[in-house]
């Protein structure tokens, strides 16, 4: 009884809400100070209704309509700098375009939270989901997320700039979504109240690093050889740090807001002792999970695992759920042409993280789903079979007419 | 047990002003090693990348390599490849200024001149000086090395218009005395006449063999370095988020009374020095408006001090004081210190007065505007009449 | 002399070169060229700005010459930011303080926000950005520092080097004498004839006049809204010549008229050295002491001189409008 009148008082209300939607709530939930808008599908959706809060007095931020990505990018770099909590976002070629400005705000370590919708890149111009946009900073220093629901955008938005702005960690935050699926269908969402959100995301503050005249620093003086080294080790320490600190979020998220975050890197469906596992992120763990579960009645012994945090790089906890496991198929909605074997991009960290474990299992991909192309139930229990299937081919093409 | 004989190696640098040696420099770097390809030797040469993008003035340096039996793969590991390096058998200095020292970067430090020569190593320092001027400037050794002196002006051009005064090959010639491994002076000569067409070059290659200089210079004979050598911190030992703290706000009247950059000191680029005579300023402030390293201390009475430390030696003082001979630049070997000459002025104003005029000389160095085409030296045939006090 | 204009009469404006701060806030220690142009604009844009202020300053050669990790001349904070996000750093540091100050997250104070862009940062790759900035509502200036090329990289031609210049990107050869042959972008003018809402776009030299520039970085602070300053910086490296006459060039690029030195202010211009109707100097005097112009001819100067005699004669508003309405109305 106790536990319900609690439960009450951290939510709000609940509403039917897209992907975008539920981002844009979780922005006005942290009392975002400056964000600044440019337009691209399919992420465009969260700036529309971050400019409606400001037209109807919902919002006390700094609003900008900038003039590209580039400067969108730029100016909420540059507004994390002087201590303000900043979002931005984009797709596919327009993440791109934001691209140079992407790369130093992770070097400048600041914790601006971006909004990606994942979308084909061009040309030719394209609408539908792809992950190449968000896969291409997995490296600059950048936290990357996906979220599958629109409960889980919400949730991961706030635990984003929670862990991107901890003093331990301060990196920048990308929370990622399928284009055209996650940021355009709708569903409800249970969405938390102010009050508790405070409770869980204390005041950004850059401390010793903000730019103020009463705090006079030069950010990013030019260096040479002799300290680029030694910046980049910080920043490694820094994204390994991160993971503990992402622990701790989930934990706490799931102590205020009783959500079930079993593990905040990944999550599995009947992997513990299953012999074929298909691995994949974003809106099609929604399908799989569905058809692992189908399966499972039928007596197979399949599983799904849900990569939600590919940076940092879940390498222990995927060691551990994959250690026993026969075989395992990675659905991947990107491309990475001329690559180790022809596979996508996923395929080699996965196989680098099983490389060192004793059994590692025989891993195949499955590329699928480019451009926003559907991936069916059908399709998803081919590639479960498949991947049992010893003798099938190392990369896969699923859905593509012959 | 076979012992692993050390490879022939001789590394050569060559130290130069910034843009207005930087044609120069390629020139000698490049053309020397052409000539050591010609008697067979492996070699190659680089330019140290941190320097560019080079500024005017800031002292920069090129490398080349020798060896007689490494391949050039091996060659280039043994020399590392390097950004810098530590060690050279032969230092070249083509501006004789630079033996104050050198500061090429942010907290680089003061380095000495030569800092890297090796064992019985040479340092060519381009000079009318004689040797026991620039060595009084240089550090102590605690092993022998050759000092060669080729007679010479510091040959100064321009980005786009290179002045062509034979230094480059006077250089080369000297070089081939200097270290005959290297390349042997018939080689150079016979190497210069080919590339240029140019029986004179040829002949100025071997007239500047004739004429370089060579002492020994003894463990022991040089100075203390004054500067420390900085130490750069581990990763662990700065703040995260690649920022520094800004230079600490503070101003006050007098000399040193501004807070500057403690990190990087620019003195360093100068081949000039204002020399500033204070009984003849009219207070107009224009030498501290127009300065742009900001090394004019205003003072309560007026007058503005120059920290040397920090004056890179452009002119423009000289150039915008409207008092003839008030602001004069002057050869900046003929100092000893960077201390503050408001001080000395105010502790002895005829004395100071004296010393400055005995510095200044009666020759007047008078750039041309277009860099490259040079300078002209203009005698001061009677010095100004001494004048007391200050002129209104 | 300063004219006490109405709306700059809470500027401060200096007058007179003796009434200057005698405080350096960005101060000794960089690593620019002997005589540097632009060091003097840095310095004197954060004297007249004075220490409650905030900088970015995009790549070029004021970030990587100033600024040698873990070294900086600055005293007030600075920040590096992107070739082409001189505008959109000065928006975002803009709205975050703003943002932060309505919040009650830190003191409501006037803090100027500036940023520094070369002409090839401002003028070409962040043209758009800048346009941004100068739409948008915020206080803040952005100072295009114009040495008229791409200093930064050893000299290459920018949209705003002068026509026939010489530089890596432009060298003379046998084949091609003239390698660069655009004309100089008009970027205050295009800036401030494109955003109307803007109050206040003035060029200037650092030193010539003196106190000119710094004051107009005051007028700039202290309208309000969006500002935009042009520097004309001569660059004894790029444009060959020696340093210690910078000053001297400055002042030639203003007096041949090369380079028009004016103020729009509420939309209305003023010339700050007015060439109009004026016996001009020759801009040949102004070129031929560069080594950029080595190679040019006879007929070089005098093309030049014909299109600094078409602004000045015939341009609607010289230096600032290229149309001759009511002087040549073709029929």
């Amino acid at each position: 009884m106790v536990v319900k009148q609690e439960e009450k008082s951290v939510f709000d209300r609940e509403e039917l809400m897209t992907g975008t939607d539920a981002v844009a709530e979780a922005v006005k939930l942290v009392d975002v100070d400056v964000f600044a808008a440019y337009p691209i599908r399919p992420y465009t959706g969260v700036m529309d209704r971050l400019a409606r809060f400001i037209a109807n007095g919902d919002l006390d931020a700094e609003y900008i309509v900038a003039d590209g990505e580039h400067s969108q990018f730029e100016i909420g770099k540059h507004a994390s700098s002087v201590g303000a909590r900043a979002f931005v976002g984009s797709s596919g070629v327009g993440w791109l375009y934001a691209m140079e400005s992407i790369g130093v705000t992770a070097t400048d370590r600041l914790p601006l939270v971006a909004l990606v919708g994942n979308r084909a890149l061009d040309d030719p111009g394209a609408f539908g989901v792809e992950h190449n946009d968000a896969l291409l900073v997995r490296d600059l220093g950048w936290l990357l997320c996906w979220a599958s629901t629109a409960q889980e955008a919400l949730d991961t938005t706030l635990i984003a700039y929670r862990v991107a702005e901890d003093p331990k960690v301060r990196m920048p935050a990308a929370v990622a979504m399928d284009g055209g699926y996650l940021t355009h269908s709708q569903h409800m969402v249970r969405v938390p109240t102010k009050e508790a959100v405070r409770d869980f995301l204390p005041t950004y503050d850059l401390g010793n690093r903000r730019m103020h005249p009463d705090n006079p620093v030069s950010i990013a003086p030019q260096v040479n050889e002799d300290w680029v080294m030694e910046l980049r080790k910080q920043n490694y320490e820094a994204a390994k740090r991160s993971r503990k600190v992402i622990t701790s979020a989930y934990e706490e998220y799931n102590s205020i807001f009783h959500s079930e975050y079993e593990n905040p890197f990944i999550e599995e469906t009947n992997v513990e002792d299953a012999d074929t596992v298909l691995v994949g992120m974003g809106s099609a763990a929604v399908v799989a999970r569905s058809v692992a579960n189908e399966m499972r009645k039928e007596g197979k012994k399949v599983g799904f695992l849900k990569i939600r945090w590919y940076r940092p790089y879940p390498t222990e906890e995927i060691r551990k759920a994959l250690s026993n496991v026969s075989n395992v198929g990675i659905i991947e909605r990107n491309f990475a042409m001329g690559a180790p074997d022809d596979g996508a991009i996923t395929m080699h960290d996965l196989q680098s993280a099983l490389y060192d474990s004793k059994n590692h299992p025989r891993v195949v991909d499955f590329i699928a789903g480019l451009g926003g192309r559907e991936i069916s139930k059908k399709e998803v229990r081919k590639m479960f079979e498949m991947t049992a299937d010893k003798k099938s081919p190392k990369i896969s093409w699923i859905g593509l007419r012959e | 047990m076979m012992q692993t004989q050390k490879p022939h190696l001789i590394r050569l640098e060559v130290n130069y002003r910034g843009i207005f040696q930087k044609t120069l420099a390629y020139h000698i770097s490049g053309d020397v090693v052409y000539a050591a390809h010609k008697e067979g030797k492996t070699a190659f040469s680089n330019g140290r990348y941190s320097d560019d993008p080079q500024r005017n003035g800031i002292p920069c340096a090129n490398f080349a390599y020798f060896s007689k039996d490494l391949s050039e793969e091996d060659l280039e590991a043994e020399a590392s490849a390097s950004m810098d390096i530590t060690e050279a058998e032969v230092v070249v200095v083509l501006d004789d200024t630079m033996v104050k020292g050198l500061e090429p970067w942010g907290g680089y430090g003061i380095r000495p001149i030569n800092e890297k020569v090796v064992k019985d190593g040479a340092v060519l320092i381009v000079s009318n000086r004689k040797p026991a001027d620039l060595v009084a400037q240089m550090e102590k050794k605690n092993f022998p090395y050759r000092l060669a002196i080729l007679p010479g002006e510091a040959s100064f051009a321009g980005l786009w218009y290179f002045k062509d005064d034979m230094t480059d090959v006077r250089v080369l010639g000297a070089i081939a005395k200097v270290a005959p491994e290297i390349a042997s002076i018939d080689t150079v000569a016979n190497y210069v006449a080919s590339k240029y067409k140019s029986k004179e070059k040829a002949a100025a290659a071997r007239k500047a063999y004739e004429e370089v200089k060579i002492s020994t210079v003894n463990a022991g004979t040089g100075i203390d370095w004054p500067y420390p050598k900085p130490i750069l911190p581990g990763w662990k030992d700065f703040d995260e988020g690649v920022y520094v703290k800004g230079v600490k706000r503070g101003f006050q009247m007098g000399p040193r009374g501004q807070n500057r950059n403690p990190d990087f000191k620019r003195g360093t680029s100068k081949t000039q020095r204002p020399v500033v005579r204070f009984d003849l300023c009219t207070k107009c402030t224009l030498c501290w408006y127009d300065c742009p390293d900001e090394v004019f201390d205003p003072t309560t009475d007026g007058l503005y001090d120059v920290n040397y430390e920090y004056c890179t030696g452009c002119g423009r003082c000289a150039e915008v004081c409207p008092v003839e001979d008030c602001i004069v630049m002057v050869d900046e070997l003929k100092f000893e210190n960077q201390d503050s000459p408001y001080v000395l002025y105010k502790k002895d104003p005829e004395k100071y007065v004296k010393w400055a005029e005995d510095k200044k000389g009666k020759e007047r160095l008078m750039p041309s505007p277009v860099t490259g085409k040079g300078s002209s030296v203009s005698k001061v045939e009677t010095p100004k009449p001494f004048k007391k006090g200050v002129v209104k | 002399m300063v004219e006490e204009v109405e709306e700059f009469k809470n500027a401060n404006l200096y007058k007179g070169v003796h009434a200057v701060d005698l405080e350096e806030l960005y101060t000794s220690g960089h690593r620019t060229c002997q005589g540097c142009e632009s060091a003097l604009v840095m310095r004197d844009f954060v004297k007249a700005s004075g220490p409650r202020t905030v900088v970015t300053g995009a790549t070029g050669c004021m970030y990587v010459a100033n600024t040698s990790y873990m070294t900086t001349p600055w005293i007030v904070p600075w920040m590096h930011t992107q070739l082409a996000a001189g505008g959109a750093s000065a928006v975002g540091m803009a709205a975050g303080l703003k943002a932060l100050m309505r919040k009650g997250r830190i003191p409501k104070e006037k803090i100027n926000v500036i940023n520094f862009s070369g002409d090839l940062g401002a003028g070409d790759e962040g043209l758009g950005g800048l346009s941004g900035a100068m739409q948008s509502p915020y206080d803040l200036l952005v100072i295009v520092y114009d040495n008229e090329s791409a200093a930064n990289t050893d000299i290459q031609a920018s949209g705003l080097t002068t026509w026939g210049a010489q530089t890596t990107f432009s060298p003379t050869g046998p084949a091609k004498r003239i390698l660069h042959e655009r004309w100089k972008k008009n970027l205050a003018a295009m800036m401030a004839i494109g955003h109307p809402n803007v109050k206040y776009v003035a060029t200037s030299c650092a030193t010539f006049p003196p106190t000119d520039y710094m004051n107009k970085v005051k007028k700039a602070l202290s309208i309000g809204g969006p500002t935009l300053i042009h520097t004309i910086d001569p660059c004894p490296k790029g444009w060959d010549y020696h340093p210690r006459y910078s000053h001297v060039l400055g002042e030639l690029a203003i007096k041949t008229g090369i380079f028009a030195d004016y103020e729009i202010v509420n939309g209305e211009v003023r010339y700050t050295y007015d060439l109009r109707n004026k016996k001009r100097v020759p801009v040949r005097e102004y070129l031929e002491k560069q080594g950029r112009f080595s190679h040019f001819l006879d007929e070089d100067y005098e093309y030049v001189q014909s299109k600094v005699d078409e602004m000045w004669d015939e341009w609607e508003l010289p230096g600032i409008l290229p149309i001759k309405a009511g002087l040549k109305v073709k029929k």
